[in-house]
C-alpha cells in the first residue's frame, strides 16, 4: 500500500483527494461502521447525563478564560513543573521541537523511543526526522501500530485506524510480525501485538507522548487512554519527554472534573477511559527519573491573535465532530491531507499553515453545525469554516487570474446586479426566460449546461416561479384584491 | 532561534495577541451537577453496576472476614505469586500465598508475578472508577500494571457519586494519581471491544463494608 500524503504543504485539493476515496469502497464501509458505532455510544451517554448542557458550557468557558490568559498560565505550568524536576523547553514551530527533541535523545545516547499516540508529533513530522537520524521509533497505541508497520497514515484523532478492518490487519501483522497463522479474530490480532509490545515496554529507556492536559496549578501532565500502553511509556523507561501544545493548559487539578466528564463521553462513547495518569514532574522511585515538556506554538498564537479564529484553540480532541460531520462520513480522514481531520481538521489545518496551504478545506463541509452541536467546548465550526472561506476569496481576489475563474465572474456579476433594484429586476426576469428553456413540465431543472451542470450533476433544481413576490404584491396593490393571481 | 529566544518570542507573541483579554477565573459559570442523591446504599450499588458493566469482578465484604476473603479470591484467581505495596496492612496478607513485598523490586520481578493487592483513594459510583495516589498501601505505579490480576480493596466511605464529589474532598492534589475505569481495553479494531491490551487483564474489587 502507498502512504497517502498527510502533508498540508503537498497534499492534493480536498475535492481531488475524496473524488479517489470515494471510489474505495471497502474504505468507505469501514468508516461508515466505526463512525456509526461510536457515535451510537455517544449519543446514548450524553443523553443520560442531565447537566451535559452545563458541562459543556463551563468546559467552553474554562478553555476561553485559558487562551485570553495563557502567558500566565504557561508560567505557572513552567514553574510548577520545573519546581517538580521536570525540564521545560519552548519550540517556534516544528522544526525547532524536532532539534529539541533529537537534543535530549541524544544526551540520552537513545538508538530507540517508545511512543504514545500524539497528534501533535504527527503535525510536526517528528517520526520520520527521528528515523533520519538514526533512532528506531516504535508505536505502542494498537491502531498507531497498525498504521506504522502497515506503512499507512491516521485517518481519525482518536481512532486512527477505523479506516482499516480485521482482514487487512490480520494481512499486516502476519506479515511483519511473521505469524502466517495469525486469525482475524480482533482478540487474536491483540493478542498478538501485547506480546509483540511487551518486550519494547521492558526495554527501551526512552518514551515519547503527548498530553491530553497541562495543569497550571500543580504542573502536572494528564494522560487519557484506554489500552495500558501508555501507563507504561509513562512508568517504565528512564527518561520521558513530552511534546504538547500551547493551548493545552488548564488553570487548576479541579477542572478535570469538567474535561474528563466531557472527553471520554464525546471521544469514545464511555463514561470513563478505563486509564487517566497524572503528574507532575519527577517521583523519587517512581516513574521515569527524567522528564522533559516540549511546549509547541507552530502557529498557534498566530490563532490566538484573531478574534474569530482563537476557539479553533479550544479544541480538546475528542473527535466527535468527525463522527458526526456528513462530509468525514463520506470520506474518512485521509481526503482532508492532514493529520487533523473533519470539521476541526478543516479549520485548524489551513491556519496551522498560515493560510497558505490547505486553503480548499474550509470548503469540505455542507455547513450544517451537526460538529458544533457536538463540541463539549462549544467551538462554533461553520463560524470559522466562512470566516476562513472570506480568507480565501481574499487571496484570490489579489490575483490577477480571477478574471479568468468563471467562479469569479459570475459573483462579480451577481453583485452589479444586487447592488440596484432596476438592475436586480431585470436580472430576474433574463433568468426566467433564460431558465425556461431548461425547465421541465414538472417545474423542474434536471440538467444544466457548462457549469451549471456542476450543480445538476447530483441535484434537481426548482425552476423560477412565473411571478416574483414583488410583481405579485404590486398587482394585488393595484387591483385592491387580497387574493392572489 | 536559541532555546530563551524561543520561550521569549512565543510569550510576547501571546501577550500581544491577548492584550486586554484576560478575565477573572471566579467569574465562570460552574452550574453542573457537584453533588449526588444516592444514599450510601445506592451509591455502593452503583460502583458495582458500572464496574461490572466494564468487566471487573466485585464482591463485598465486613472488614473481619476481609482477609479470608482476600486469600480465597486471590487462590480462585489460579495465581500463586502476588505483588504487595509495602503499606498494606500485614493482617491482609493471608497464609498460603507467596507475597512479594514491593521494596523496590526489579520490573522483571513484578513482571513475574501473577497478581497485585493494593488499596485505593477513591471510588467514583457514576463513572465506576478506582483512584489511585499511589500512597504507601497503593505502592508504584508499576505494580498494578504488570502483573495481569489486580486486586482493588475499597472502602465503602472512599466512595463518592461524582466526579466533582472526589475533587471536593482532596486536601490538595496529588502529586501522582491513576484513575482506572474497568480493563484495559481497546477498540481499535472494527469498533470491537477487547479485554486486556497492555495493562492487568482482570479487575477484581472489593468493597469493603463501614460497618466491619
Amino acid at each position: 500500500m502507498t502512504a497517502p500524503v498527510m502533508d498540508p504543504r503537498v497534499a492534493p485539493p480536498f475535492p481531488e483527494a475524496a473524488l479517489h476515496i470515494l471510489q474505495n469502497a471497502e474504505l468507505r464501509k469501514n468508516v461508515a461502521h466505526a463512525t456509526d458505532v461510536i457515535q451510537a455510544k455517544r449519543n446514548h451517554l450524553v443523553a443520560e447525563k442531565t447537566d451535559w448542557q452545563e458541562l459543556r458550557t463551563s468546559a467552553s468557558s474554562i478553555r476561553a478564560h485559558v487562551l485570553a490568559n495563557l502567558t500566565s498560565f504557561l508560567e505557572e505550568f513552567e514553574a510548577k513543573c520545573t519546581a517538580a524536576g521536570g525540564v521545560v523547553h519552548w519550540a517556534a514551530d516544528g522544526a525547532e521541537a524536532n532539534v529539541i527533541i533529537l537534543g535530549i535523545l541524544r544526551e540520552e545516547s537513545a538508538t530507540e523511543v517508545i511512543k504514545i499516540k500524539t497528534m501533535t508529533s504527527a503535525e510536526i513530522q517528528l517520526n520520520p526526522a527521528l528515523e533520519a537520524a538514526g533512532i528506531e521509533t516504535t508505536e505502542t497505541d494498537l491502531a498507531e501500530l497498525i498504521l506504522q508497520l502497515g506503512n499507512d497514515e491516521p485517518s481519525h484523532i482518536v481512532v486512527p485506524a477505523l479506516h482499516v478492518n480485521r482482514r487487512q490487519v490480520r494481512e499486516i501483522f502476519a506479515q511483519r510480525m511473521g505469524l502466517p497463522e495469525l486469525s482475524d479474530d480482533p482478540q487474536a490480532l491483540t493478542s498478538a501485538a501485547r506480546s509483540y509490545l511487551r518486550k519494547k515496554f521492558l526495554s527501551v529507556p526512552t518514551a515519547i507522548c503527548g498530553a491530553n492536559f497541562l495543569v497550571a496549578e500543580t504542573g502536572s501532565v494528564a494522560i487519557v487512554e484506554s489500552e495500558g500502553n501508555g501507563r507504561m511509556c509513562l512508568t517504565l523507561p528512564r527518561t520521558l519527554i513530552a511534546l504538547v501544545g500551547i493551548e493545552k493548559v488548564v488553570p487548576r487539578f479541579s477542572d478535570l472534573e469538567v474535561f474528563l466528564q466531557v472527553l471520554a463521553r464525546s471521544a469514545t462513547g464511555e463514561r470513563m477511559n478505563p486509564y487517566t495518569s497524572l503528574w507532575s514532574g519527577v517521583t523519587p522511585g517512581d516513574g521515569p527519573q527524567r522528564f522533559h515538556v516540549v511546549l509547541l506554538d507552530n502557529g498557534r498564537s498566530e490563532i490566538l491573535a484573531r478574534r474569530v479564529e482563537r476557539q479553533t484553540l479550544k479544541c480538546i480532541r475528542c473527535a466527535a465532530c468527525l463522527n458526526t460531520c456528513p462530509v468525514y462520513r463520506q470520506t474518512g480522514g485521509h481526503a482532508y491531507g492532514s493529520v487533523y481531520a473533519g470539521p476541526i481538521g478543516a479549520i485548524l489545518t489551513p491556519q496551522l499553515q498560515h493560510m497558505q496551504h490547505a486553503q480548499s478545506l474550509p470548503y469540505a463541509s455542507s455547513l450544517c453545525a451537526a460538529c458544533y452541536e457536538v463540541c463539549p467546548v462549544k467551538i462554533n465550526i461553520p463560524e470559522v469554516l466562512i470566516e476562513l472561506r472570506a480568507q480565501v476569496v481574499n487571496q484570490e481576489r489579489a490575483h490577477m487570474a480571477r478574471w479568468s475563474d468563471p467562479m469569479y465572474v459570475g459573483m462579480k456579476a451577481a453583485n452589479f446586479a444586487f447592488a440596484s433594484a432596476w438592475r436586480f429586476r431585470w436580472a430576474q426576469r433574463m433568468g426566467r426566460i433564460g431558465l425556461r428553456l431548461f425547465t421541465r413540465k414538472d417545474g423542474w431543472i434536471h440538467r444544466l449546461p457548462s457549469l451549471g451542470a456542476r450543480w445538476t450533476m447530483s441535484r434537481d433544481l426548482r425552476g423560477l416561479p412565473e411571478q416574483t413576490f414583488r410583481e405579485w404584491w404590486g398587482a394585488r396593490g393595484r387591483s385592491g384584491s387580497r387574493e392572489a393571481k | 532561534m536559541t532555546a530563551s529566544s524561543s520561550r521569549q518570542a512565543i510569550l510576547d507573541r501571546i501577550r500581544t495577541a491577548t492584550r486586554g483579554d484576560a478575565n477573572r477565573y471566579e467569574t465562570l459559570p460552574h452550574n453542573y451537577i457537584h453533588r449526588g442523591s444516592l444514599d450510601a446504599g445506592s451509591r455502593i450499588r452503583l460502583m458495582t453496576e458500572r464496574l461490572r458493566e466494564y468487566g471487573a469482578e466485585v464482591v463485598e465484604a465486613s472488614l473481619a472476614n476481609l482477609p479470608a476473603l482476600i486469600v480465597h479470591q486471590l487462590q480462585s484467581s489460579g495465581r500463586r505469586h502476588f505483588v504487595v505495596p509495602p503499606g498494606l496492612p500485614k493482617e491482609w496478607l493471608g497464609a498460603g500465598l507467596d507475597w512479594k513485598l514491593d521494596n523496590n523490586l526489579s520490573h522483571d520481578e513484578i513482571e513475574h508475578c501473577g497478581g497485585v493487592v493494593t488499596a485505593a483513594s477513591a471510588g467514583i459510583a457514576d463513572s465506576g472508577t478506582i483512584v489511585l495516589h499511589h500512597g504507601a498501601d497503593e505502592g508504584r505505579r508499576v505494580i498494578t500494571l504488570l502483573p495481569d490480576f489486580h486486586l482493588c480493596i475499597l472502602r465503602a466511605r472512599q466512595i463518592v457519586e461524582t466526579l466533582p464529589e472526589y475533587f471536593a474532598r482532596l486536601q490538595q492534589p496529588p502529586r501522582l494519581a491513576t484513575y482506572i475505569s474497568g480493563p484495559s481495553a481497546t477498540a481499535d479494531i472494527e469498533m470491537t471491544r477487547i479485554k486486556g491490551v497492555h495493562g492487568p487483564r482482570f479487575l477484581s474489587v472489593t468493597i469493603v463494608r463501614d460497618d466491619g
